[in-house]
């Protein structure tokens, strides 16, 4: 085939960019595939075996896999849960016109385009045993007698850091809603009044069927970057206390980074990524179908 | 059935008043068309009477009970809106039945009074599908049905034909006063398009600026329109207003005289409507008119004429299509006194 003159320079327009996608994005998908199928332990650079599906085999044997496949469920469930909730309240509240309005939707986006990193400092000086602003407030309206080391009761850890990623990813989501909500014609709503419908009936039967399409963005977007937030566990209890915070993300770092075991670490990004595509691709089939 | 009765009905959004101190009293099983511009405050006047707009001050009562306070789902009102206002999601049949399962009705009179409305409108092919699926006729006939089924007293409709083409709007119209007249409830209509007004209403409110303009059967609007914006806002093509004085007992406009029954005082400022129609071949007894023809548009069923009088008065006249006029044709025209209009410049009151 002969390429004619527009096609041949759309070709060339478009060529650097397909470079840098190619070395940035195509090569390490293929690349670290090629590691998880092999015992790459970097304290022993020279020897790298091919062992196959090795390293799977042994992450499903491995019982921290197991805990954090647990952790990060229900990380995810409340993050994902969470901030579709708040995100639908939200945007039902900012829909309506009462002054300051304006200035709250603007607010709202502030938590949104704070970088990760700061968002996690914050919260962690907020939870902060001996000078956290939630110690001091519990404290001083008498809901808690004696400052309490928040981050270290393994029973609350989880969500409190999930707490730290709503409070960031909600507005987006809000955001979202908003959008779709200011979408819906007045009309349904005047004549499911004229019908009778009271507030929660015009909720279910008006507003919500027209949110689905955002819901389902939402929900697959919010499910995607939960499953794989990491830079809160960092920062903030890095697994801790014991294995109470040992999410997936944060397993994979450890196990390659710390251990410096490369094969099993490509190999469990590996099973995330594949439960993350499987996950949305769910969502999108199940919420999908009904729209 | 209901009677409505307005009472000084106003809505006042902030210093803005869209509908001011109206007296409208609509009888049982009437047809009243609100017709006026957009901004005129009919719609809100039907938001009203549906309780969807809160009123600001007046009275509303249905029958004889005061309804003013009464939330929208107990005045026995059904409403069809221009946009149709479909739950997209659901089925024609489930959008029909829509209003009575919060009506508590039973499954067995629900399914019974969907097929009934659905046959009525002769959709019931189409109960299963959704509105996404559907012309925008079909999507009015689902609206209707909506309506239908609940059996109220009084319909509202926020202009239903609005956003439908010109030949469904036709058909649409003919089912609509099909539907009025075999329900025999009180419809109250709110259009901008004359020819529903005209064709549907057993009276019609013409409004402006929140004020009723004139309350009158559709002939009696068209005959005798109580002023300049009545005059000027029905018929097609739009009434001729012609400026001038009186004098000597005649209407007077440079060298052209054309003598009145019953005349009002001379020096008086006023301007004449002339209806299209209104102009026959000049004979005895007729006043004359002098014009050169500018434009000829046949439409085949008539002919519309653009032409110039003597002091460079344009005109437009609805002509049989028998008359053959030719562009430049010099053509005498004859008017029959009796039957222009006559207001008054400053008031624009029909004298």
């Amino acid at each position: 085939m002969r390429l004619g003159y527009d096609e041949r320079s759309a070709a060339l327009l478009v060529a650097p960019v397909l470079g840098v996608l190619l070395v940035v994005a195509a090569f390490p998908i293929v690349y670290s595939f090629w590691v998880s199928l092999h015992d790459i332990v970097l304290t022993r650079p020279l020897r790298r075996p091919f062992v196959g599906f090795d390293n799977y085999l042994r992450i499903f044997d491995d019982a921290r896999f197991w805990t954090a496949v647990s952790r990060t469920t229900v990380y995810t469930l409340v993050c994902v849960v969470a901030t579709t909730l708040l995100a639908v309240l939200v945007a039902l509240l900012l829909n309506e016109v009462f002054p300051g309005q304006r200035l709250l939707s603007a607010l709202l986006l502030v938590p949104w385009a704070t970088p990760s990193v700061v968002n996690g400092l914050m919260w962690k000086w907020i939870y902060d045993p001996t000078y956290g602003l939630l110690n001091g407030l519990l404290v001083q309206v008498g809901l808690l007698e004696r400052y309490r080391v928040w981050l270290s009761d393994p029973d609350i850890t989880l969500l409190l850091i999930a707490n730290a990623a709503i409070w960031k990813q909600m507005p987006l989501a809000a955001l979202l809603m908003i959008v779709t909500m200011k979408a819906i014609p007045e009309d349904l709503y005047r004549a499911a009044r004229v019908d009778g419908a009271n507030v929660w009936q015009r909720f279910v039967h008006v507003t919500l069927p027209a949110l689905r399409p955002g819901l389902m963005l939402v929900l697959v977007y919010e499910t995607m970057i939960s499953i794989r937030h990491f830079d809160l566990f960092l920062i903030m209890t890095q697994g801790g206390p014991g294995d109470a915070s040992l999410t997936l993300s944060w397993l994979i770092y450890v196990e390659t980074f710390r251990s410096l075991r490369f094969g099993t670490g490509a190999a469990m990004s590996y099973i995330l990524a594949i439960t993350t595509f499987a996950l949305s691709w769910a969502v999108i089939r199940f919420l999908g179908k009904r729209i | 059935m209901a009677r409505i009765t307005c009472a000084a009905l106003t809505k006042k959004y902030g210093d803005v008043v869209a509908v001011d101190a109206l007296d409208l009293e609509i009888a049982h099983g009437e047809f009243m068309v609100l017709l006026g511009p957009s901004g005129c405050g009919k719609t809100t006047t039907l938001n009203m009477i549906a309780g969807l707009e809160e009123i600001s001050a007046g009275r509303l009562s249905f029958d004889d009970a005061e309804v003013t306070w009464t939330p929208p789902h107990r005045r026995e009102v059904a409403m069809v809106f221009q946009s149709y206002a479909l739950y997209p999601n659901k089925t024609v049949r489930e959008n029909i039945a829509s209003p009575l399962p919060l009506r508590r009705q039973p499954a067995a009179a629900i399914d019974s009074a969907v097929a009934a409305a659905a046959a009525q409108l002769e959709i019931t092919h189409l109960l299963d599908r959704r509105p996404n699926e559907l012309s925008g006729g079909q999507r009015q006939r689902v609206a209707l049905g909506r309506a239908i089924v609940r059996n109220p007293a009084v319909f509202l409709m926020d202009g239903p034909l609005s956003n439908l083409d010109a030949t469904l709007r036709l058909s649409m119209r003919g089912l609509i006063k099909r539907l009025h007249q075999d329900l025999k409830s009180t419809f109250v209509y709110v259009t901008h398009d004359q020819a529903e007004a005209m064709t549907l209403a057993d009276r019609i409110a013409v409004m402006r600026g929140g004020l009723i303009q004139q309350l009158d059967t559709p002939e009696g609007i068209y005959e005798r329109p109580a002023n300049l914006f009545v005059a000027g806002f029905l018929g097609s093509p739009p009434i001729n207003l012609i400026e001038g004085v009186m004098a000597g007992g005649a209407f007077s406009r440079g060298g052209w005289r054309l003598a009145l029954p019953n005349p009002p005082a001379d020096g008086r400022s006023v301007t004449l409507g002339l209806r299209p129609e209104d102009v026959m071949v000049a004979a005895p007894g007729l006043a004359r008119l002098d014009a050169r023809v500018e434009l000829v548009s046949p439409l085949g069923s008539e002919t519309h004429l653009d032409v110039v009088a003597e002091g460079g008065l344009k005109l437009t006249l609805r002509v049989p299509k028998e008359w053959r006029a030719a562009v430049g044709d010099q053509i005498g025209f004859g008017i029959d006194p009796a039957r222009l209009h006559l207001f008054d410049r400053a008031s624009e009151l029909r004298l």
